[in-house]
């Protein structure tokens, strides 16, 4: 008799702490899983589980960029003009995206630029095209590719004026 | 001008942020929107918010609807991550009343559409 009552109670005081334990697990932390110390142990368990994805990932939804500004907006992929006053080509080694203009205002009484768009100065370099393709498909981005232009190199040589066949002794003959 | 769109269209192997399957990433959104569902009277009456409980539904809905063309698994729990992050900040009231607000978007002007508003704005 005593054994029973002692069992029965002690059923409910674990049935109650369980109650509790369950209610101090906070009903706002219920959606992404429990406690850290199941969590670590979940993890263990799941060590070496994958999933299968799309090759094609999408970020934009979890971005954090407004819509209007995946949506509407358009990236040009082009590699930059080596500078023009000096005769290093390190600027042409690079593809860089760029995204489409937008209103810029002038100040009228101190000629300050202003805009209100906030990737207007975005300039993200890349090594290649397609890793600046990759990026923009990643994020959801409209995206158009300006072809490179590589400088024709003439073969240039002083004798070449004096050749016997290629019609440039043009006042000797 | 090459456009020549990319198509990925192959599968991968990758870990996974904490669902295994569809089925329980659904699970978790379904619990998120219900821990929500249930917490919207409570805030509405901790921030003293001028919205009904009907409208608070409706937009929680809405948020939620918004994504529903995500079908990748990842980024299904990364969104329930943020989702969550987001109630316990408003079950905690570690947010402000401005922060609840900015759901509803109210002091925002929509965009104009048709070419005399946008002419009258002086946008293009």
């Amino acid at each position: 008799m005593a054994t029973a009552l002692t069992t029965k109670l002690l059923g409910q005081i674990r049935i109650s702490s369980r109650f509790i334990r369950s209610r101090a697990k906070s009903s706002v932390t219920v959606a992404t899983g429990s406690s850290e110390s199941e969590l670590e142990k979940r993890d263990a368990e799941r060590k070496d589980i994958t999933i299968t994805v799309n090759e094609k990932i999408d970020i934009s939804a979890i971005s954090g960029v407004p819509d209007e500004h995946i949506k509407t907006r358009t990236v040009r992929i082009f590699v930059p003009a080596r500078n023009a006053m000096q005769s290093g080509t390190y600027n042409t080694r690079r593809w860089r995206m760029e995204f489409d203009e937008r209103e810029r205002w002038e100040n009228p009484l101190m000629g300050w630029v202003s805009t209100g768009d906030p990737l207007s100065n975005t300039e993200v370099n890349f090594q290649s095209k397609e890793d600046a393709i990759a990026f923009c498909e990643k994020n959801g981005w409209n995206w158009f590719v300006e072809d490179e232009k590589k400088p024709k190199m003439l073969r240039k040589s002083y004798g070449a004026n004096f050749s016997w066949n290629k019609r440039t002794r043009v006042s000797t003959k | 001008m090459a456009t020549n769109r990319l198509v990925q269209q192959g599968v991968k192997q990758v870990k996974p942020l904490l669902s295994v399957d569809r089925t329980e990433a659904r699970r978790r959104v379904l619990n998120l929107y219900k821990a929500w569902y249930r917490q919207i009277p409570y805030a509405l009456k901790a921030f003293n918010i001028p919205v009904s409980v009907k409208r608070a539904q409706d937009k929680l809905r809405e948020l939620f609807l918004k994504n529903k063309h995500v079908t990748d698994i990842r980024a299904i729990d990364m969104l329930v991550i943020k989702g969550q992050m987001d109630l316990v900040e408003t079950a905690n009231i570690w947010k402000q009343r401005t922060h609840i607000m900015m759901f509803f978007k109210d002091t925002v002007n929509p965009k104009p559409t048709d070419f005399l508003s946008k002419f009258y704005e002086g946008q293009d």
